[in-house]
C-alpha cells in the first residue's frame, strides 16, 4: 500500500519520512528543502504485516491551492495518484495554520492520520493539545509524535493506525458547500469559512501558556541577526569561520598532521604518501609502463583529489549546522535589500548558500523561487560560489604559489559574490526586465541547537560520495589522461625529450591557445581544465598526473616536503598573475556536467539555458584576463606579451558586443510588448 | 493605515488585503493573513518587517507591509 506524507513546509516531514525508511533526504531548518516528491519503503520495525509499505514524502504545502511550484506538486499526486492513506504531518506549534491543510485533505475522500509533530517543543513551552477532542472533531486517528535526530517518539502507532485505516472511509468534518466556487469572492468566502472552522476547533483543543505574539527569545536573536548595521558583517564572520575552520585549521590539520605536545600525528596526506611509496616499492620488479601508470597515474592522481577530503568534509559539516539552526532565512532576510537592487530577492540567498558546498542542491533549491526570472537568474549565477570541488583547486594555487592559503580563498568567495551581483544585474539589463513590484516574505522558523549527529551524517555522505567521485569518474580521467600523455598517435610510448608528440598534447593543444592572453602557455593546463568539466576536482587530479606530483598541500609548518610549493610553482610555470587568473578561469567558467544538468531542468528554456552557459563562459574569461593582465603591468610589465594580450582584449570586447546586442534586442522588444499593451 | 504604520507589539486586525497578485493575495490567506484576522508587528527593520500570524514568524518587505491595511 501507498502512504502520502504531506504537511506545512517545516513541519518535519522529510525527518520523519528519513526516520521511517532509513533515507538520507536533505533536511534543513526552514521551508522549501524538498522540492521533488520522494518515495521509500517504510522499515518493518515501525509495523507488523507481511504488506509492503511505500512511502512517499512530498514537498510542503499550506493549502491545496497551488502557489510555487512545490505546493502544485503535492496537490497534484494527492488528486491524481490517490495514496491509500494520508499521513498529515502538522506542526503541533502552530495548529492554527496547519489544520486549515488539514480539513482540505480530510475533503478528498482518502483516510487521514493527523501527526502532531515536534510535540517535544510544546511540552517545553507548556502548549497543550487535547489529542482526544481534536481527533473527535477531526474525525480521524490523531498522535502525537517527536521525529527529531535524537528521539523518535509516536512513529509506530502513526504507521500502525494509517495501516488499520486502509480503504475504511473517514467523514469529512467540514465540507465546503456544494459544487466549485461561482466566483473568486465566493472561493475567498467558503476559503474563510473554513478558517473559522478551524479557529473553532483550536479554541476548544489547545490551551497555551505563552502568547504566542509576544516578543521571545527567537525575536531578541533575531533583532541582532538581522539587525541593519550588525546583520551583513555577522553572516560575513560565519562565512569566514566556515572557510577558516575548514581549509586553514581543523580541515588542514586533518589533512597534514599536527603537532600536540611535541608529537607530531600524521596527515591524510602523509598516510596517501606512505601508501604510494608502498606500492611503487612493491612494484619495483613490474614493467614499468604499468608500474607507473598505476602509481603515478591512478594513485597519483586520485590521492591528490582524496587528500583534500578532510577541508570538504569539515566544511560540509558546518554548513550543515548552520542549515539545521535556522539562521539560513535570517540570512535571506539581511540580504533581502542588496539582492533587490540587482533584481534578486532575499529567496535566491539560500541557493548561492547552499551552492557553496555543492552547486547541483544549490542549482535545485532555487525552485522556491516564484517569479521565473528571478528563478533562471539565480539557476544562471549560482554556479558562481565556489563549491566544495573547486576547494581543492584553490587550495592546490593558494598553497603553491601564495605561500598561505585563507587570504586566496576568502578573496574568492568574495569574487564569486560580486560576480553574482554584477551579474544580476547584467541579467536585468539583457532581459530588458522593468522594476516591477515583487514581494518577499519568509517564514522564521524557531531557532534550534543544531543536531551534531545529522550534520556528522550529512558529512559523511557527502564526503562519501566525494570518494565514490574519485574513485570511479576521476580515477578513470585519470588513468585516461595517463594513457594519453604516455602514447603518441602512433601508439609508441613518448620519448623523454619530446612530450609534446603525445595524445593530450596534440589534443589540448588548440585549446591552449586560447589560453595565452590569461598567461598560461602550457598544453597540460588546458587539458586539466577540460577534464574540470566532467567534475572540478579533476583539475587537480590531472595536473598531479601531468606533472607528476601528488602531494600538493601545503601549509608552512610542512612546507610540502622541504621548499616542495616553490618546486610545485616552478613545475607548473606560472607567474603569480597568471596562476591566479588561471584559478579563477577554473572557478567562473561553467561548472561541471551534473550542474549545467541541474541548471537545465530549473530553467525549463533553452534560451536562458545557453544564455547562462555563454554567460559563464564570457564571465571567466574576462575574469581570467582582467587579472592576468592588470595584475602582470603592476608585477612586472616589461613580461606582458603585446599580441596575446591584444587578441584577448578583442575578445573581451567580442563577449561585450554580443551581451549589448542581445540587450538592445530584448529591450525593444520589452517596449514593443509594452507599446501594444498600452494600444 | 497600512501596516507599516503599526505600532510594535500591538494586536491589530487585518481590514483588508490588496497585493494585486491574487496568488499572492492567497497564499497570505492560507497562512492565516486575510481580511478579519489578526496580526501583530514584532519588530520593525530599515527594510522590512517580522510580523507574527497565527503562531508563526514572517519576515516581510515594505511593498508587502503596504500592502496589508489594517
Amino acid at each position: 500500500m501507498r502512504i502520502a506524507f504531506a504537511g506545512n513546509p517545516n513541519s518535519g516531514k522529510t525527518t520523519m519520512f528519513n526516520a521511517l525508511t532509513g533515507s538520507n533526504e536533505k533536511v534543513g531548518n526552514w521551508a522549501g528543502v524538498t522540492v521533488d516528491k520522494k518515495t521509500g519503503i517504510i522499515k518493518k520495525k515501525f509495523y507488523s504485516g507481511g504488506e509492503t509499505l511505500f512511502a512517499v514524502d512530498l514537498p510542503g504545502a499550506y493549502s491545496m491551492s497551488p502557489f510555487t511550484a512545490e505546493e502544485s506538486v503535492t496537490s497534484t499526486y494527492i488528486k491524481k495518484e490517490a495514496p491509500d492513506v494520508i499521513i498529515n504531518i502538522v506542526d503541533a506549534t502552530n495548529i492554527a495554520r496547519s489544520l486549515f491543510f488539514t480539513t482540505q485533505l480530510l475533503e478528498l475522500g482518502v483516510p487521514v492520520v493527523v501527526a502532531l509533530n515536534k510535540s517535544d517543543i510544546n511540552k517545553k513551552k507548556e502548549t497543550r493539545i487535547d489529542t482526544v477532542a481534536l481527533s473527535g472533531l477531526l474525525g480521524c486517528p490523531v498522535y502525537t509524535t517527536v521525529s527529531s535526530s535524537a528521539k523518535l517518539e509516536g512513529l509506530k502507532e502513526v504507521v500502525g493506525a494509517a495501516v488499520a485505516l486502509k480503504g475504511k472511509e473517514q467523514k469529512a468534518p467540514y465540507t465546503a458547500e456544494d459544487g466549485a466556487p461561482a466566483d473568486l469572492e465566493a472561493a475567498k468566502a467558503a476559503d474563510r469559512k473554513r478558517f473559522d472552522f478551524v479557529n473553532s476547533i483550536v479554541e476548544k483543543v489547545e490551551t497555551r501558556r505563552q502568547s504566542s505574539g509576544e516578543k521571545n527569545i527567537h525575536d531578541k536573536i533575531d533583532a541582532v541577526l538581522t539587525n541593519k548595521w550588525a546583520g551583513i558583517p555577522i553572516f560575513a564572520v560565519v562565512m569566514f569561520l566556515v572557510f577558516q575552520i575548514s581549509q586553514a585549521w581543523l580541515g588542514a590539520w586533518i589533512a597534514e598532521g599536527v603537532e600536540i605536545g611535541g608529537r607530531e600525528i600524521p596527515g591524510l596526506v602523509t598516510l596517501i604518501d606512505a601508501f604510494k611509496e608502498w606500492v611503487a616499492g612493491s612494484l619495483s620488479h613490474a614493467n614499468v609502463f604499468w608500474a607507473a601508470l598505476l602509481t603515478e597515474g591512478i594513485i597519483g592522481g586520485v590521492s591528490a583529489v582524496v587528500g583534500f577530503l578532510p577541508l570538504v568534509m569539515v566544511m560540509y559539516f558546518l554548513i550543515a549546522l548552520l542549515e539545521d539552526c535556522g539562521y539560513m532565512a535570517r540570512v535571506s532576510v539581511v540580504l533581502d535589500p542588496i539582492f533587490k537592487k540587482v533584481g534578486l530577492s532575499g529567496k535566491s540567498v539560500i541557493p548561492f548558500v547552499v551552492g557553496t558546498g555543492c552547486a547541483v542542491p544549490g542549482v535545485m533549491a532555487c525552485r522556491t523561487i516564484r517569479s521565473d526570472r528571478e528563478r533562471r537568474a539565480t539557476a544562471m549565477l549560482a554556479p558562481f560560489m565556489p563549491c566544495g570541488a573547486k576547494l581543492p583547486i584553490i587550495g592546490l594555487f593558494a598553497g603553491a604559489f601564495f605561500g598561505e592559503a585563507s587570504w586566496v580563498g576568502t578573496l574568492m568567495y568574495f569574487v564569486g559574490i560580486l560576480i553574482i551581483l554584477l551579474g544580476a544585474l547584467l541579467v536585468n539589463k539583457i532581459t530588458g526586465f522593468k522594476n516591477k513590484k515583487s514581494f518577499f516574505i519568509i517564514e522564521l522558523p524557531e531557532y534550534k541547537v543544531p543536531s551534531l549527529w545529522r550534520a556528522i551524517k550529512s558529512m559523511c555522505q557527502r564526503g562519501w560520495s566525494y570518494v565514490v567521485k574519485a574513485g570511479t569518474v576521476i580515477l578513470l580521467c585519470n588513468a585516461v589522461v595517463y594513457v594519453m600523455q604516455s602514447f603518441t598517435w602512433g601508439l609508441k610510448l613518448v620519448a623523454e625529450d619530446a612530450p609534446e608528440t603525445s595524445i593530450l598534447a596534440t589534443v589540448a593543444g588548440p585549446i591552449a591557445i586560447l589560453l595565452i592572453p590569461i598567461g598560461v602557455r602550457a598544453w597540460e593546463m588546458a587539458a586539466a581544465a577540460v577534464t574540470g568539466f566532467i567534475a572540478k576536482e579533476n583539475v587537480v587530479g590531472t595536473l598531479a598526473v601531468c606533472y607528476g606530483i601528488s602531494n600538493l598541500i601545503n601549509t608552512e609548518e610542512l612546507a610540502m616536503v622541504e621548499g616542495a610549493d616553490s618546486a610545485v610553482a616552478a613545475a607548473f610555470g606560472l607567474t603569480k598573475a597568471a596562476a591566479l587568473a588561471y584559478l579563477m578561469f577554473n572557478l567562473f567558467t561553467p561548472p561541471c556536467f551534473a550542474a549545467i544538468g541541474a541548471m537545465n531542468s530549473e530553467m525549463k528554456s533553452a534560451k536562458w539555458f545557453w544564455g547562462g552557459i555563454g554567460l559563464q563562459l564570457a564571465v571567466g574569461y574576462t575574469v581570467a584576463y582582467a587579472v592576468y593582465t592588470v595584475g602582470t603591468l603592476i608585477t612586472d610589465p616589461a613580461s606582458l606579451a603585446l599580441l596575446p594580450a591584444i587578441l584577448g582584449f578583442a575578445a573581451v570586447l567580442g563577449f561585450a558586443g554580443v551581451i549589448v546586442a542581445i540587450g538592445v534586442h530584448n529591450n525593444k522588444k520589452a517596449k514593443e510588448e509594452l507599446a501594444k499593451k498600452a494600444l | 493605515m497600512d501596516l507599516t504604520k503599526a505600532i510594535e507589539g500591538k494586536e491589530y486586525i487585518v481590514k483588508d488585503i490588496d497585493t494585486g497578485d491574487s496568488e499572492m493575495d492567497s497564499f497570505l490567506f492560507s497562512l492565516g493573513c486575510y481580511s478579519g484576522a489578526p496580526i501583530r508587528v514584532i519588530t520593525k527593520r530599515r527594510s522590512g518587517f517580522t510580523v507574527a500570524i497565527k503562531d508563526a514568524r514572517y519576515s516581510i518587505d515594505v511593498h508587502l507591509a503596504r500592502a496589508i491595511r489594517i
